[in-house]
């Protein structure tokens, strides 16, 4: 679970983040919408603890994400803006070596990252060397070694960038999957029909803070239109910078 | 879920071997590393064969050509002309401006005798002789300046003991001594002035072994963006950097021990005979480790370095500068031959220099002198790892 309360960060003058308060509960799937720069990236690199908040606090399992870095860490699954992978390493080295850094290790590992090809559709791949790969099977890979030690928590940003429809697919089903697991899933977008199509509960964050929150139908129920679309567009007052 | 404590050390043992073997698949070091082993020695022996050869060339005196000398004034001195001609100096018509023939380097050396010789030697008294040459010239252009006036002072010596034993004086009343001069130098110890590079190419090759690494490890992978999700791992930052600055260590160090290997297999299959100098086992092994502090230095310089560029491009542009850093001490190498003491080997790249050098040549260093030296090059190493350290917490890092 992750709790959100107040968080603010600045760069100089620009404020990135300037009082955002979420909650996202385990199995269940939230998801932070907003054009691009609305401060979604900032506020989840506070919460993998990349950053470090100006004011307010971030909880995830009860763990300060200022303080207790290394625990936060093991029980949270990144997946970052960009999603570099190792192009020298297989697959499944890239895979291994995370694991590994979570304490994993053998037959375990082995298995595990077996069960992640699997479900992610990784087999035809999974030896071979990174380079040369498409977005879509590095997004794979790079989700496969953010989820390899199976965190609690699960934190996506953006991640279907640059996946064409199969992929998209695939993964929609991976984090439906993780939420009917009972892992918290939290991710970011600025594709409406994505975030609709998916989310329990929807933060729409606009200019660093945030605009509305709530399940779809309180959304519509808040903002008056009937077609959830809409209702974003209300909410945030603008069209700009969604899709 | 896993969350399991992992120690720091295995946190860093798995990320220096996972650099170790993605570098290993990379190109570019394999490439730095393999010219190290077949081009330093090839650059080496390339220089001792052409130094080999232009000063056998140049001191060969029995098989040389008559050194051509210009004389002015011959008729003046037909003896002293008759003496040059024994000594293999072949006398010649002067030029018709000899000053400016000389700084326009047709001739090293002109001889210009006047018209007051003649007399002056006939009344026994000191007859003057100009030798006309240019002192800016230096190196092997000098062996015939110095060979004409050790000719004439020959002679001047004949004359004069002539001269005393006429007048009834024994000729060594006026040579109260006599120097005898013994060279003790090993022949080690003589091909030392072409040891000079060594130190040069050696530094480069150790920086240049781990240049890469440095790169990749750092801004190469921020620019690929893989930096934040290892940073995102249960591991603190600090043993990140310190793993990823050991994997740029374990590539420096073996560049500088294949650049070893190559250099005692040179000397001892490669026909050269100005030098004669075998590298074995043993001076390996002492230089490998006499150097080793300073590849933590330069490595723990190019990491610093490379943590705070944006990009690839930006870090390989500046690292091709501070490649440069450790080879300014050596400049002295060059002028002046230092004699390893307190006063030079605290030192970072310098005192390794002058390790190399003396052990090349066979000659053995103070164990203190070699402590001092890895120890103030270690004490650099910290210092710069820890600054690495500080740079790598910022969150700027992410970029």
């Amino acid at each position: 679970m992750i709790e959100v309360s107040n968080l603010r960060k600045y760069f100089g003058s620009v404020k990135a983040v300037d009082g955002v308060s979420f909650r996202a509960e385990d199995g269940k799937i939230t998801g932070l919408l907003g054009p691009n720069g609305a401060g979604k990236s900032t506020t989840l690199r506070i919460l993998y603890t990349a950053f470090r908040p100006d004011a307010g606090s971030a909880l995830i399992d009860n763990l300060d994400v200022t303080i207790d870095k290394l625990a936060v860490r093991s029980s949270i699954g990144v997946l970052t803006h960009g999603a570099g992978i190792y192009e020298r390493l297989t697959a499944y080295e890239n895979i291994r070596y995370f694991g590994e850094l979570h304490g994993m290790s053998g037959k375990e590992l082995k298995i595990r990252i077996g069960e992640l090809a699997e479900l992610l559709e990784m087999n035809d791949f999974i030896r071979r060397r990174a380079k040369g790969f498409s977005q879509g099977q590095k997004t794979k890979v790079a989700l496969a070694r953010a989820l390899v030690h199976n965190p609690k928590n699960v934190l996506l940003d953006e991640p279907t960038n640059g996946l064409d429809i199969m992929a998209t697919r695939g993964l929609r089903e991976v984090i439906q999957r993780l939420k009917d697991a009972g892992h918290c899933v939290l991710f970011s977008s600025h594709v409406m029909q994505e975030v609709a199509a998916l989310c329990d509960e929807i933060v729409i964050i606009a200019n660093g803070a945030v605009a509305a929150s709530g399940s779809p139908d309180q959304l519509r129920a808040d903002t008056g239109q009937t077609s959830l679309e809409d209702a974003f567009v209300k909410a945030i007052g603008s069209e700009e910078g969604l899709i | 879920m896993h969350t399991r404590k992992i120690s720091h050390l295995s946190s860093l043992w798995i990320i220096l071997r996972k650099e170790v073997v993605d570098n290993a698949r990379d190109r570019r070091t394999l490439t730095t590393m393999a010219v190290s082993i077949v081009i330093f020695p090839l650059l080496m022996f390339g220089l001792i064969w052409f130094l080999d050869k232009t000063v056998k060339e140049e001191t060969d005196l029995v098989n040389a050509p008559a050194l051509k000398l210009p004389v002015i004034g011959a008729e003046y001195a037909p003896n002293l002309i008759n003496w040059l001609t024994q000594n293999n100096i072949e006398v010649i018509k002067p030029p018709a401006d000899p000053e400016m023939s000389i700084s326009k380097g047709e001739y090293r050396v002109i001889l210009f005798i006047g018209a007051d010789y003649p007399d002056s030697f006939r009344r026994g008294a000191t007859a003057p002789l100009r030798l006309i040459h240019d002192s800016s010239i230096t190196g092997l252009e000098k062996i015939g300046f110095n060979t004409v006036q050790g000719a004439i002072l020959a002679y001047s010596g004949q004359i004069a003991s002539l001269r005393l034993s006429a007048r009834g004086v024994n000729p060594e009343t006026a040579n109260p001594i006599q120097v005898n001069v013994s060279d003790v130098a090993s022949p080690q110890a003589r091909s030392g002035q072409v040891l000079t590079m060594m130190p040069y190419l050696m530094i480069m090759f150790i920086m240049a072994g781990g240049m890469y690494l440095a790169i990749d490890t750092t801004a190469g992978e921020r620019e690929k963006g893989s930096l934040e999700p290892l940073l995102t791992q249960p591991v603190k930052r600090h043993i990140v950097l310190l793993a990823k600055l050991g994997a740029t260590i374990v590539f420096s160090s073996l560049t500088l021990l294949m650049v070893l290997i190559g250099l005692g297999l040179a000397f001892r299959y490669l026909p050269v005979d100005i030098i004669s100098i075998s590298v074995g086992i043993g001076k390996i092994t002492t230089l490998f480790i006499a150097c080793l502090p300073f590849v933590f230095a330069g490595c723990a310089l190019m990491v610093l370095v490379a943590s705070f560029t944006k990009s690839y491009k930006e870090a390989q542009s500046y690292l091709g500068i501070v490649m440069l850093v450790p080879t300014l001490p050596l400049m002295s190498l060059a002028f002046m031959s230092p004699e390893p003491s307190f006063s030079n080997m605290w030192v970072p790249a310098l005192s390794q220099g002058v390790i190399i050098i003396e052990t090349l040549k066979g000659e053995t260093i103070a164990l203190e002198l070699i402590g001092l030296s890895m120890i103030c090059s270690t004490i650099l190493a910290a210092a710069l790892s820890w600054l690495a350290i500080k740079l790598y917490q910022r969150e700027r890092i992410l970029g």
